[in-house]
């Protein structure tokens, strides 16, 4: 029997709990008391939330902000990008607080009041994506299809987001990575495409309408514009270095000005027609006077800031399944092999949910559109407010004068053989051996290899 | 009966072949004093016929015996420098210590058991068996038949060296150890195979190659538990973390100078007997779109060739699926006046655009793999029926469109600018257009999120195909479709986390710095190998030469102990 085991290929072994699994990583790998491994980096946080994040504003938000507020289109985002910011800051100044995750943390307090509130952040993804998603469907029969497409046309997409889901944080900050050239390609071609044809004078006068517009185009956005709880789940597997909510938060500030900037440039490109110019991104470059000779090479850069976009919408799903798995998943799971899955159980779920809903309901677009954005605005204040908050109530590490030193067991480093798959997964991206993970567990007065080697040197 | 079962299960119903012999079943066999029973040992574990035994006598009246495979040993010198000089020996009794002193080959091993003795035998090595003597003495007279060291047909360099690989791999290994003249190159050799025992040589730089993926490596390939293994495509599949994965998990490559510019920079390197092919770990997508002629040329012309290349790839992909999203679903992807002309000759023809772009991409696909293997004076034959008969005919028979046939084609010449990504290409073309042909651009778009989210996932051997890119690392950016001049290339690529990661020692007195921490910082500072400003004062210049010096004897030392840079980056970090 040994012998037909060792046939089997490498990855076949990972159901025994020693093999490759992808899930044997990261945080709260050995109990909710250790540090944690980050799983995603600064870097890739600051491109998350200066080229991700700001793509899912391109759709529906600009006609949506003209039609309110005309010409002072920019104030609301504006007062929008304002308020996300702080409440960013709010967010990276509780995660300075502690080395530990955001579960962890909760869990300390009250393990039902944990899996509360992750399940609740759960459902409120999905619930902050089901607008944004018809919203998509619609941009998607709008920027693909010159005929009229198959009712199912769309459905794909929640293929893609199942795989999506399946994985973990560390594939976000990846995908952030790779995000940053194709939205900075994409968005800086459209944008120079378009800005020949911008009459910016149509945004003067500044505050040429009133306030109570401006307030209401605020509100009835909030769907598009609540940004912070989609940061909250990321926050978690990433280790807060000193100086990073400086820069995090200016990564987000920058998405608002390509924001802000688009949002000048379709009403200066469209002017008092901005409001029925719905999914603008993919009409505001067509003037361009050299494409009446190459055709809408336009729409390559649209297709390219798509898969930004698709990203995007799916993110929401992505964060749900995290936060689902994180709550339910066995405490003792050191194999990972549970948390993978009930990530799968939970994918398919949610995604397959929201496949029937998207099918089903996207001819009711303008009810549900009011029922959303109208009747249940408050919800999206209430997460992206009224819980970064209501998070400054945590415990931090040194709170209280305690010395949480026991608690918080520095990661052991130290190269494992036996388990070199697992590793290698565990490492934060471009990390290399020598980097910046070993510096940040050292500890002052603590000997460590290299102190050992510099005397040795001396010597 | 279930069509599919596992494989445990399968494996329980058909086990393996245990009445076939392997070396294995006669481990616990040891050499007598014997020359008889001895030479009885071999052939019974070699009974083949080709296994020769060649008896004689020494003047001393000892019996001895040569065994050897026909055909793959140098009978003469057998004879002049073996049987000959035994043949004279007065000595009534010998010693393992006598023969080896007597036979005059440089290359001399003892083997303690028949099995290890039959296994160097069928390598192409002689026994020498001697009564009185308890060990067989292996005599290096190889002559195995190997083609000449010629430049591979897959891989043509304009400029550069134009070596490649044979199917023997000790003179691959002969080929990389030219190369790489240190004692930092190590080989482990390795056997795979229950039935062709195929040598396998794991090649890196000791100090450099990062030893989780060496131990990761060889844990793998201990696991292979296959008959045969003919190819080193077939370690490639065995090793490769994931079963079905579309794009390749490992670096391959005909040529030594290719073969060792990978080790140097951290990556571990697999060469295979009977494969001219050899296989590099980690392996990065972006490997594929760099040529051995990149570092020959201009660092500028490497860098607009690099880019030619990318694109040229992403054309043969989404060209014919593009043409026919657009055709179908998105007509103003197209001009105007194009439009029109597609319109013209599309306008009788009685297929759909993706089923006509399907049928001309067989068509391709059909001639390709025939022009490979149709014998040479039959390809010119060939080229005119698949150009002229096909192509033209079936455009005036008004089967297919001229504009599609000039796209399949572009498509297939742009597919060959990188002819490492020739076999994923194919198949994602064809995944692209099905696409296409289905859900239009947003199923090409969508396919192209959904690739692009897998390659970022799939890490092999702790490295993400899609690094540089995804995770950026800014630093290995500077070699990956951008090529930087080689004083830029100081450090080795962080992605194969090398332990020691400074390759270029000290900048060159006619080069600009950037002061003097940056040198003094050694391996660790990223930013000491972009140097700015210039330095002018005789005084700093004179510093400058004994800070090199200083620098290159650290890096000596560095080098020597094995630990490098990399205790050095930390230090400063």
């Amino acid at each position: 029997m040994k012998e037909i085991c060792t046939t089997l290929p490498p990855y076949a072994k990972a159901a025994d709990g020693k093999g490759t699994s992808a899930d044997k990583r990261g945080v709260e790998k050995s109990g909710a008391k250790k540090a944690f491994t980050p799983l995603i980096l600064r870097r890739q946080l600051c491109f998350f939330a200066a080229f991700i994040l700001p793509v899912s504003k391109l759709l529906e938000a600009p006609s949506l902000l003209a039609y309110f507020s005309k010409g002072d289109l920019l104030i609301p985002a504006f007062l929008h990008y304002v308020l996300q910011t702080g409440m960013l800051a709010v967010l990276l100044y509780v995660c300075s607080k502690s080395e530990r995750p955001l579960y962890a943390r909760l869990r300390d307090v009250s393990a039902p009041l944990a899996r509360t509130v992750y399940t609740l952040l759960a459902a409120y993804y999905v619930f902050a994506d089901l607008f944004p998603l018809l919203d998509l469907e619609r941009f998607v029969y709008t920027a693909f299809f010159d005929t009229p497409p198959a009712v199912s046309a769309f459905l794909p997409f929640f293929l893609l987001s199942a795989f999506l889901c399946t994985k973990n944080e560390k594939a976000i900050g990846r995908s952030a990575d790779l995000c940053m050239p194709v939205f900075l390609f994409a968005f800086s071609g459209l944008i120079f495409m378009a800005l020949g044809e911008a009459d910016f004078t149509q945004l003067l006068p500044l505050f040429g309408t009133s306030a109570k517009s401006d307030f209401k185009a605020f509100y009835q956005s909030l769907v598009h514009f609540s940004d912070a709880p989609l940061i909250l789940p990321l926050l978690s597997s990433y280790k807060y270095q000193k100086g990073d909510g400086k820069k995090i938060t200016a990564a987000y500030a920058g998405g608002g000005g390509f924001v802000l900037l688009f949002l000048a440039v379709f009403y200066g490109v469209f002017g008092s027609l901005a409001p029925r110019e719905t999914y603008a991104f993919d009409k505001i470059a067509r003037y361009f006077t050299a494409l009446d000779v190459v055709g809408r090479i336009d729409l390559l850069l649209v297709y390219m800031i798509t898969v930004v976009l698709l990203y995007a919408y799916a993110l929401p799903l992505q964060l749900s399944v995290q936060c689902l798995t994180r709550a339910y998943k066995k405490d003792n799971d050191a194999s990972g092999a549970d948390a993978e899955k009930k990530r799968l159980i939970f994918s398919l779920s949610i995604n397959g949910a929201l496949l029937l809903f998207v099918f089903f309901c996207s001819k009711y677009y303008n009810s549900l559109y009011r029922f959303i954005a109208a009747g249940m605005f408050w919800i999206f204040p209430l997460f992206s407010v009224g819980l970064p908050l209501a998070l400054l109530f945590l415990k931090g590490d040194n709170d209280n004068g305690k010395n949480n030193s026991k608690r918080h067991k520095p990661p052991d480093l130290s190269p494992d053989p036996t388990k070199e798959n697992a590793a290698q997964n565990e490492k934060p991206d471009d990390v290399a051996p020598s980097g910046e993970e070993i510096r940040d567990e050292k500890k002052p007065g603590a000997a460590t290899t290299d102190d050992a080697a510099k005397e040795a040197g001396a010597k | 009966m279930p069509l599919f079962l596992p494989e445990s299960i399968l494996f329980c119903f058909f086990p393996h072949t245990h009445d076939v012999n392997t070396f294995e079943d006669f481990k616990n066999e040891r050499f007598t004093g014997g020359v008889q029973k001895n030479a009885e040992s071999i052939k019974r574990i070699l009974p083949s016929e080709d296994v020769l035994v060649y008896a004689f006598t020494t003047n001393g009246g000892v019996a001895c015996a040569l065994i050897y495979a026909d055909g793959m040993v140098n009978k003469q010198l057998l004879g002049d420098l073996a049987a000959r000089p035994l043949s004279a020996l007065n000595d009534s009794a010998l010693t393992a210590e006598t023969v080896k002193k007597t036979v005059l080959f440089p290359e001399i091993k003892i083997a303690l058991t028949p099995a290890d003795a039959a296994r160097e035998i069928l390598d192409g090595n002689a026994l020498l068996l001697c009564d009185g003597i308890d060990k067989g003495v292996i005599v290096g007279a190889k002559l195995v038949p190997a083609r000449a060291v010629t430049e591979p047909q897959t891989s043509i360099a304009i400029k550069g060296p134009r070596e490649g690989f044979i199917e023997d791999v000790k003179s691959n290994m002969a080929l990389v150890r030219k190369r790489l003249k240190t004692g930092n190159l190590r080989f482990e050799a390795l056997r795979v195979g229950k039935q062709s025992d195929t040598s396998v040589a794991l090649c890196y730089l000791s100090g450099i190659a990062d030893e989780n993926v060496l131990n990761a490596l060889k844990k793998r390939l201990g696991e292979i538990n296959t008959d045969v293994i003919i190819d080193s495509s077939y370690i490639a599949a065995f090793i490769a973390p994931r079963r079905y994965s579309l794009f390749k998990e490992t670096g391959t490559t005909e040529k030594p100078d290719i073969f060792c510019a990978k080790i140097a920079e951290g990556r571990i390197g697999i060469l295979v007997d009977g494969s001219p092919i050899a296989l590099t770990v980690p392996y990065l997508l972006a490997e594929d779109f760099q040529s051995a002629d990149d570092y020959f040329i201009s660092p500028f012309a490497a860098t607009i060739f690099r880019f030619i290349r990318f694109f040229a790839a992403a054309i043969a992909l989404l060209l014919p699926a593009f043409y026919v999203a657009s055709q179908l679903f998105k007509i103003q992807l197209i001009p105007l006046n194009l439009t029109l002309t597609i319109a013209g000759s599309i306008r009788d023809l009685p297929l759909s655009p993706s089923l006509e772009m399907f049928l001309i991409l067989l068509v391709l696909e059909i001639l390709k793999e025939a022009s490979i293997r149709m014998p040479k004076y039959v390809g010119l034959a060939l080229s005119v029926v698949g150009a002229l008969v096909l192509g033209d005919t079936a455009v005036s028979a008004g089967f297919v469109s001229s504009p599609a046939i000039i796209i399949v084609a572009f498509s297939g010449i742009c597919l060959y600018t990188v002819p490492d990504f020739v076999e994923t290409g194919s198949v994602l073309r064809w995944l692209f257009l099905i696409a296409a042909g289905s859900m239009g651009p947003f199923g090409v778009v969508l396919l192209i999120a959904f690739l692009l989210y897998y390659l970022i996932t799939a890490d092999a051997f702790g490295a993400p195909p899609l690094a540089p890119f995804a995770p950026l690392i800014k630093r290995d950016m500077k070699d990956s479709l951008l090529k930087a001049d080689p004083y830029s290339l100081a450090l080795r690529p962080a992605t194969f986390k090398p332990k020691n990661r400074r390759r270029l020692s000290a900048l060159p007195l006619s080069r600009p710095t950037g002061g003097e921490n940056g040198e003094e910082n050694g391996g660790g500072n990223e930013k000491s190998d972009k140097p700015t400003g210039t330095v002018n004062d005789a005084q700093k210049i004179t510093e400058k030469i004994q800070s090199q010096s200083t620098a290159r004897n650290d890096e000596t030392a560095r080098n020597q102990t094995g630990k490098g840079d990399a205790e050095q980056g930390e230090k400063i970090r």
